[in-house]
């Protein structure tokens, strides 16, 4: 047993007397040992998902570009990026100029390009693709997410939103048994108390706020309720985390850009060893209805350098093969751009994965230029089916169960 | 929970024995219709009854022109060095000691509903005249705010209008005005909002101001919300309100503002209050005044049913301890709580309710707390004091300081053993050492700081 994993049992203990077990300590810290009950299953063991939500719609076409279809010109008479400046996927497609470092993951057989993913009858309202994209349903509307349902399939599973406290908790994560904490910085991330009188007096007060954060156990779920559960959830993560990574040195220089910011944060949490195994991450501004190239270019950059940091200073800690990561935006955009240099919202899109056991390259077709719906890209590819090969091959919990129905598993593992 | 009458729910509330006017009732109006109340408006409010303190909030206090004065000032400068956090500033000085509270807090209100960032618009001036075009119309007319916001600087940037050209429409502004702020999704459809863009193409910005273009102006036919003709971008805004769904969609919101985040906003309920809306032709201040007044916005039902934004969170603390406080500090402390003034995370604002509380933000909650009330910290330069107000007060004793804080923040309404505890600790608190160089007034001072700290971070705090 290695000190961290001593420290918290020894935690555990200590604070085992203020609510009773399972119900509303934060998972990581009633967890005892990376149980397995999937093990059987591909990568089911101590695997890890990191999701990478881009907000606003971002321009698939301009992402993955088809450069040798002429119509891609047509449609882009000043958006379209020159063809000697893509990285080359293969002789139909390759990536934004800015994708560097994704495309030397692609060279090390790291990089899956998932094309074409949308969902029937597409919604163009940022705010609906969004809820459907993290519901991992089309149903009219949802209180739960797909992560939050897979995480009530796990033994005792932790997971963090890593955010600016400015970024709510997603839809993604609801639903999960105990609430899913957001963490901006672990500086920021425990409770202060009066420090005049000594260390007496902290403790007290310290017990005072614990106490009257007890929910009541005859109280009826309200508002209170779950002020409450937050709070005691909270308390107690605070006090466990600062017990981690003080000093923490990546082994990989991060830009410093708050996606690279969040993502060091979670190498941090993975690397303290509390046996976490979903993080929730985003960057927004792919919005752009005007004047995109630029800004579109601009965050691709930010994108690509801040999961390829993360992913070398992972993989420099040993734990790549237990890494998989995954990109996703609530749509693709209009394929015919605008008269502002931007593009309006759109329907399908192309995804990435990152990790050692994905199927390197382009997964599915890319969409058809000519073949529109209502000015739209067709998808060929439904979201739920990448979703369903990583809850059942990665994660080990049954997609039929998270998504509600059984979906075709996109062909993105190494065979 | 038993269904609610409509009927009865929006008739005005009158105190009776079952439901007295006491001074919960007057900490639940100021929380609503206001930024929390100090002291003397406690006092004030339960002496003058339900009727006098709902006019008091509607038409705002005496002396609100000399403030007004002292606004323009302020936003002068803000402009002058197109300076952001001058902006954030200004407008919390403007909530913390305006003396119309209502009208500051629908205009946040309308910033949520209108939701636009200047990380985009990159614009002082243009959001300070959004701030005062929804500040205008805050208790005013729905219409007129609508068709105005239509052409406002601010507005036209964040959502392209001002990009959009015949032959090549930006969609930005016309899906936005159908979802976000007047239908509600589900009440248009996609070709709606592309030929609705056609109507908005046209218009630029010139010397700070919307100008039309006749050139740029698409002038063919267009069918949105199954109405054809050679629409433009007001016909636009017209036929959009008189859809059924539109009053229905404001009066909603407003519900969840004013009245509860957790009871349903059924349509049986709020169908009485879009009626009267849509035949007031979109008055909003008549909507504000039929919910404060109504026997639902005083129930039980309504209490405590909305957890509080970091805005209210923390003018909930300063302006009862009548602090005297730095503004741009508190803007600052806002940013980290989640709620950026002027920069909200996307057009469709702030999702609010529980969704301002996770671990982060309850800590930073709490930690500020502690910075706003202790002198532990000097980004606050001490101004909110809770010993110097129960100086100011005459409370001494233990008992005095514990109900004091419980009665100016909860008007007493907290469990028996939160005031158990918090006795329990002042009386340890005494027996502690102090620091060598401390007066017995320091350390007595001391102790009401701490104390007032505990009080605040109570779970019950965080509710409005």
């Amino acid at each position: 047993m290695n000190a961290t994993r001593r420290e918290f049992l020894k935690y555990s203990v200590a604070t085992g007397g203020l609510v009773s077990w399972g119900m509303t300590v934060p998972t990581f810290l009633s967890r005892t040992a990376l149980a397995a009950p999937f093990a059987d299953k591909k990568g089911a063991k101590d695997t890890i998902l990191v999701v990478v939500q881009l907000t606003g719609g971002n321009d698939g076409l301009n992402t993955v570009v088809p450069f040798a279809d002429p119509e891609y010109a047509k449609l882009r008479p000043t958006l379209k990026l020159p063809k000697d400046q893509l990285k080359k996927v293969n002789d139909q497609i390759g990536l934004h100029p800015s994708l560097e470092g994704l495309a030397k993951l692609l060279q090390d057989q790291s990089l899956c390009i998932v094309q074409g993913v949308g969902y029937p009858n597409p919604d163009q309202s940022h705010f609906r693709s969004m809820d459907i994209w993290q519901a991992g349903s089309t149903a009219a509307s949802a209180s739960e997410g797909w992560l939050g349902r897979a995480l009530k399939q796990l033994p005792n599973p932790p997971a963090f939103h890593v955010a600016g406290p400015n970024q709510a908790s997603p839809l993604a994560l609801a639903g999960a048994p105990v609430r899913v904490p957001s963490i901006a910085a672990l500086e920021d991330f425990q409770l202060r108390t009066s420090s005049t009188s000594g260390g007496v007096e902290k403790k007290e007060q310290r017990a005072l706020m614990e106490g009257a954060a007890l929910p009541k156990a005859s109280k009826s779920p309200g508002l209170l309720d779950f002020v409450q559960r937050t709070a005691v959830n909270t308390y107690a993560s605070s006090q466990r985390l600062q017990e981690i990574g003080k000093n923490y040195q990546p082994k990989a220089p991060y830009p410093n850009v708050p996606l690279a910011n969040h993502l060091k944060l979670a190498a941090q949490l993975i690397d303290a060893d509390l046996g976490a195994r979903i993080f929730y991450v985003s960057i927004d501004g792919f919005d752009t209805h005007a004047n995109q190239l630029n800004s579109h270019s601009n965050l691709l950059r930010q994108l690509s350098d801040s999961m390829t940091a993360f992913y070398q200073d992972i993989s420099a800690r040993g734990h790549k093969d237990r890494l998989l990561m995954m990109t996703f935006s609530e749509f693709g955009r209009r394929p015919y751009e605008n008269g502002s240099q931007g593009t309006d919202h759109g329907a399908a899109a192309p995804m990435f994965l990152v990790g050692s056991k994905i199927k390197a390259g382009a997964v599915g077709r890319h969409p058809s230029l000519t073949d529109h719906n209502f000015g739209n890209l067709k998808h060929s590819m439904d979201f739920r089916q990448v979703y369903a090969a990583i809850l059942d091959k990665w994660l080990g919990v049954s997609s039929k169960e998270v998504l509600g129905q059984t979906f075709e598993h996109a062909a993105i593992w190494k065979s | 929970m038993a269904e609610i009458d409509p009927h009865w729910a929006w008739e005005p509330y009158k105190p009776s024995s079952e439901s007295p006017w006491d001074l919960r009732k007057v900490g639940h109006l100021y929380r609503r219709a206001g930024f929390s109340a100090k002291w003397t408006e406690l006092e004030a409010g339960v002496k003058a009854g339900p009727d006098e303190t709902i006019d008091l909030l509607l038409k705002g206090g005496p002396g609100e022109e000399s403030f007004e004065s002292l606004r323009r000032s302020l936003a002068k400068s803000a402009i002058l060095s197109n300076d952001d956090q001058q902006l954030r500033a200004g407008w919390l000085y403007w909530m913390l000691y305006s003396r119309h509270p209502l009208r500051e807090k629908l205009t946040l209100f309308w910033h949520n509903h209108f939701a636009t960032s200047n990380s985009k618009v990159q614009n002082v001036s243009f959001m300070l005249g959004q701030y005062e075009l929804m500040q205008r119309y805050a208790l005013g007319s729905f219409r007129d705010l609508l068709d105005q916001m239509s052409k406002d600087p601010a507005m036209m940037v964040w959502l392209d209008t001002r990009e959009s050209k015949k032959g090549k429409p930006n969609e930005n502004y016309a899906r936005e005005v159908m979802e976000l702020f007047s239908l509600g999704i589900g009440h248009y459809t996609e070709k709606d909002i592309r030929e609705a863009a056609r109507a908005f193409t046209g218009w630029d910005i010139d010397d700070g101001k919307a100008v039309f273009d006749p050139n740029q102006h698409d002038d063919t036919e267009k069918t949105v919300l199954g109405r054809k003709g050679k629409w433009q971008g007001e016909d636009i805004i017209r036929i959009c309100l008189e859809q059924k769904s539109c009053p229905s969609f404001i009066a909603g919101k407003l519900f969840r503002f004013l009245i509860s985040e957790s009871i349903p906003a059924a349509p049986e309920l709020l169908e009485p209050l879009a009626d009267r809306f849509r035949k007031s032709d979109y008055d909003f201040g008549m909507l504000v005044e039929t919910m404060l007044r109504s026997n639902l916005f005083f129930s039980p039902a309504a209490y405590r049913t909305r957890i509080k934004s970091p805005v209210e969170f923390v003018l909930g603390i300063v302006r009862p301890l009548e602090g005297r406080i730095g503004t741009p500090a508190l803007a600052t402390s806002l940013q980290s709580l989640g709620q950026d003034l002027f920069h909200p995370p996307s057009v469709k604002g702030w999702d609010g309710g529980p969704a301002w509380l996770n671990g982060q933000t309850l800590l930073l909650r709490q930690n500020l707390a502690l910075a706003l009330t202790s002198t532990e910290e000097n980004r606050f330069s001490r101004g909110a004091d809770p010993a110097a107000l129960v100086e100011k007060l005459g409370k001494q004793s233990d008992q005095e300081l514990v109900d004091f804080f419980l009665r100016l923040f909860y008007q007493d309404d907290v469990p028996s053993e939160s005031r158990t505890r918090l006795l329990e600790y002042q009386k340890k608190a005494h027996g502690q050492a102090k620091p060598k160089h401390w007066t017995d007034k320091d350390a007595a001072d001391q102790r009401v700081r701490t104390l007032c700290h505990l009080v605040l971070t109570l779970p019950e705090f965080q509710l409005a």
